[in-house]
């Protein structure tokens, strides 16, 4: 891995512009580094500035008025006014972005077609351009609906075909901005799993906007947002110790993280990870045997 | 309105064996489908489904059945959770309830009474069993959030000033803020905009009240907000009420009762106790447990003694500390001796 | 709202279904054309016997075909009844059929009228068969931007309008589930769309059209973002997934209706020559 980090953030502040042409603060100087291959949970409650920091990140911001700071990616300065319409293009490409609500984010009306979006933007000539179609719908497992229409599929459904129509781009790091939040459980796990296969298996670059807490706990690492300050970062083990803070936040802890941190308060000897109940059963257990 | 909480009887669930995977097998044939128990059966329930059936575009290629021979009563009083998967039928159990969809077979007893009696005066059901939809801040359209949340009552005919005092109760209740009544609801925060159209509802002051999903998309406090207010307004009206939710976490800790959806029908529907206690059952059917349950399950079958019936955080820490505390307990009686 | 399904686009396995979209849209507009230069009954009938076998030949039910003829029917009867009250025949020695106070009814109106109406009935089943029925929405849209390309030259943003065609065809299913979700929340909170005065139904109508809109706004933001996210910038430089390819069944049925206009022709030619019975 190199030691320059894909993506450098340095004193990253942002505000929208309000009434009387006021600042609304969203982010207060950010600052945090991205290395290439991670997968990095970004946890907030509604409003604490992850989604803006993500649409920052893909410049899909309309107005810098407010802006402060730097954000590289892959070396290149996005707040940068002078960028040519290629860099931009060039660094959307590289960093892909999934939104949240999987209806508004489909073009076309045919389940193929619509994952050939991205690249003939990018004028990928065929017969490329139909091996990154198919191929990326075999990553995401939608194979079989190349041909159905969009909004015949279920949620989890629609939101693997808006994953395959960014990796058909070919991106190296790919933004979920809240992807899960509409979901049921059955489409959150299969989007989820998919998520883990592209940072495992074709090692993409994972930055994923969520409060869902067990998701956090799957991740590498995770950074907790509140009102735009970066409140913690670490391991998600490192970050669930701090119970207190994270509730502060709006945040819960997972339910079975939780129990642990009460026994480990009461001085019983449980130890390790423990952010899945399985984990957590097997600490306990642990514990229970040295009884 | 006749509070049913105590009526505690203990409901009788029928032990179903192992899930249907094909609903279909169950005998429906020749038209009239037979009489199926009661699941969560009551003397004088709230509301009543006597074998409904629906389907989906019957007589087409595409007929789906939605609902298969449902049974099932709901208690007065009570909140009641109802979970499943997306197209278990649990979407369109609740559309039956006010009159929205009307079942092909079967009757919906609202106080014993056939909602579909005289079905011109629906309009007056839709009043009695207020629902709150999915995504509901979608439907907001007045230019103020207390026009918003008094276009139900309005619509009900009621004089001012009992709207006025109607909407500020249900404001209170679906913890909208007494300063954003005279804002815009399309200038409110997702949470805010959610809790106004609850609201709406609320101030229709409906004898039961139905909320699909009413947490969707909110984050870990925006979550507990509308919870606690709905279980609040369920303790202090006496309104019955149904929450359908996929997050098993919510309903072990806010409802009385749990009705389970799979495969167009109920698959279990009783006392909260008794519903997450059959755990594995729920597992099966490829239903989240929640995680504390999960916990639980796996702890015993690790060999700790743990109770049955657990699912919040408190009462999975009590007892665990009693089970060490004991075991520290009798190992010092043991070394002792 | 339920069994709405956008254009007429009827699944089957057929050449017309099998055809090229640009040329089927070429044949469509050459059959129109082809309707318009019949001039006698010879010519008439057999773009009459044309279109039944074009029906024949998408294997299409016929009674699905009719059904589009049916929403025409006002305008058909319209047409005819005006072509025989109107027309007089000029000729020599021409007698009216019927005479009754100033009305004169002339075997030569009731000719017209029966062309008219095989005219209309031949566009409306030639079209419908050549495009709707047998053509997808989005075949048609590629068609008629690959068609209209040349325009570009002349500055017509011809990408664009192909682009919003695409949007609108995949939205309108949403934004009809939208509807009625939006119309079953206001109706749970006692909205009443179905009785009333005009006046004030279409006031009822407010709180379904106010939602509609702030959540069509709000869709068009998201999905403009997610387009540029997709590196989105125009039609330039783009390729495309799909390639329109023309095959030999493509040439064979733009040569049919080469062949049939010539048909057509003569049968007018030879008509004209000879006073074939009636010309228009």
């Amino acid at each position: 891995m190199e030691n320059k980090p894909f993506i450098h953030v340095q004193n990253l502040s942002y505000a929208y512009v309000g009434e009387d042409d006021r600042p609304i603060p969203v982010l207060k100087d950010l600052s945090l580094d991205i290395r290439e291959g991670e997968y990095v949970v970004i946890l907030g409650h509604n409003g604490s500035g992850k989604s803006t920091f993500a649409k920052l990140l893909n410049l899909v911001i309309d107005d810098y008025t407010y802006a402060e700071g730097t954000i590289l990616v892959d070396g290149v300065d996005v707040m940068s006014p002078d960028l040519t319409d290629e860099e931009v293009l060039d660094l959307r490409k590289n960093v892909g972005m999934v939104f949240q609500n999987p209806d508004n984010q489909l073009v076309a009306t045919v389940v193929e077609e619509d994952v050939a979006f991205g690249p003939e933007n990018l004028g990928i000539p065929q017969p490329e351009l139909r091996q990154r179609v198919d191929q990326a719908l075999a990553t995401v497992g939608m194979s079989a609906y190349a041909h159905h229409e969009p909004h015949r599929l279920s949620g989890g459904q629609k939101q693997r075909v808006a994953i395959a129509g960014i990796i058909a781009m070919k991106p190296r790091c790919m933004i979920f901005d809240e992807s899960t939040a509409m979901l049921d459980p059955v489409g959150r796990r299969e989007v989820l799993e998919t998520i883990e296969k592209l940072n495992r298996e074709e090692g993409i670059t994972v930055i994923s906007i969520t409060h869902y807490m067990d998701e956090a706990a799957r991740a590498d690492r995770v950074i907790v947002l509140s009102d735009g300050k970066l409140l913690l970062d670490g391991t998600p083990g490192e970050v669930f110790t701090h119970s207190d803070t994270l509730r502060k936040a709006g945040l819960d802890l997972p339910q079975c993280t939780a129990v642990a941190q009460y026994l480990i308060t009461k001085d019983l000897p449980v130890h390790g990870e423990i952010n899945t109940p399985e984990q957590c059963a097997e600490a306990i257990l642990n514990a229970w045997k040295k009884m | 309105m006749t509070p049913f909480i105590n009526v505690r009887k203990i409901t009788i669930i029928k032990k179903t064996k192992t899930p249907r995977p094909n609903p279909s097998a169950v005998g429906t044939e020749n038209g009239a489908a037979p009489a199926v128990p009661i699941m969560n059966q009551t003397e004088n329930p709230k509301i009543r489904l006597e074998n409904i059936n629906y389907y989906y575009g019957k007589g087409t290629p595409f007929e789906v059945k939605a609902l298969d021979a449902v049974s099932l009563d709901i208690h007065g009083g009570k909140l009641t959770g109802i979970i499943g998967h997306t197209g278990s039928g649990k979407s369109t159990l609740v559309q039956l309830l006010n009159g929205l969809a009307r079942a092909g077979e079967g009757r919906v007893l609202l106080d014993g009474v056939d909602i579909w009696a005289d079905p011109k005066e629906i309009g007056r059901v839709r009043y009695r069993v207020g629902l709150v939809m999915q995504y509901p801040e979608y439907q907001l359209f007045e230019e103020t959030v207390y026009a918003d949340i008094a276009y139900g009552p309005r619509n009900m005919g009621l004089p001012e000033e009992e709207i006025q005092a109607r909407v500020h109760e249900a404001a209170a209740f679906a913890g909208v803020d007494a300063a954003l009544m005279e804002k815009s609801p399309f200038d409110l925060s997702g949470g805010q905009k959610r809790r106004v159209a609850i609201a709406g509802i609320m101030a229709m002051r409906p004898e039961v009240l139905v909320l699909d999903e009413p947490a969707a998309g909110l984050d870990p406090q925006g979550r507990h907000t509308i919870f606690q207010g709905i279980r609040d307004y369920n303790r202090k009206t006496g309104c019955t009420v149904l929450i359908v939710s996929h997050s098993m976490e919510d309903m072990a800790q806010y409802c009385d009762d749990v009705v389970v959806m799979a495969h167009s029908r109920v698959l279990m529907a009783g006392d909260r106790d008794h519903i997450f206690a059959r755990a594995d059952e729920l597992e099966t059917v490829g239903l989240d447990i929640p995680q504390i349950t999960k916990l639980c399950l796996l702890l015993r079958e690790g060999g700790m003694p743990m109770p049955a019936g657990l699912y919040t955080v408190e009462a999975a820490e009590d007892s665990l500390m009693k089970l060490f505390s004991e075991a520290k307990k009798n190992r010092r009686g043991g070394e002792r001796s | 709202m339920k069994g709405f399904a956008f254009g007429q686009y009827y699944p089957a396995n057929s050449v017309l279904h099998r055809m090229d979209p640009r040329a089927k849209v070429i044949c469509a507009v050459a059959y129109i054309v082809a309707s318009f230069l019949c001039k006698n009954t010879f010519s008439f009938v057999l773009l009459f016997v044309s279109a039944f076998a074009l029906i024949l030949i998408s294997r299409i039910p016929l009674k699905v075909v009719l059904r589009s003829v049916r929403a025409l029917i006002f305008i058909m009867a319209f047409t005819a009844v005006l072509n025989i009250f109107w027309i007089v025949d000029t000729a020599e020695g021409a007698v009216p059929l019927v005479e009754f106070w100033i009305i004169k009814i002339y075997t030569k109106g009731l000719y017209h009228a029966a062309f008219i109406l095989v005219r209309i009935l031949a566009m409306v089943i030639g079209t419908g068969l050549f495009l709707t029925y047998t053509t997808t929405p989005i075949a048609l849209t590629d068609a008629l931007e690959s068609l209209l390309r040349p325009l570009a030259k002349i500055k017509v943003p011809v990408h664009a309008f192909a682009m919003m065609m695409t949007i609108a065809l995949r939205f309108i299913p949403t934004i009809m589930e939208e509807t009625e979700k939006i119309m079953s929340a206001q109706k749970a909170r006692g909205a009443d769309f179905t009785t009333g005065s005009l006046a004030k139904r279409a006031k009822a109508l407010i709180p379904i059209i106010i939602p509609l809109f702030a959540s069509a706004f709000r869709r068009a933001d998201e999905l403009a973002t997610a387009m540029e996210c997709r590196c989105y910038h125009g039609g330039e430089g783009r390729t495309k997934l799909r390639i329109l390819r023309y095959h030999a069944r493509d040439f064979l049925g733009m040569l049919w209706i080469i062949l049939f206009i010539a048909a057509i022709v003569t049968l007018n030619i030879l008509g004209a020559r000879f006073g074939w019975l009636y010309t228009m």
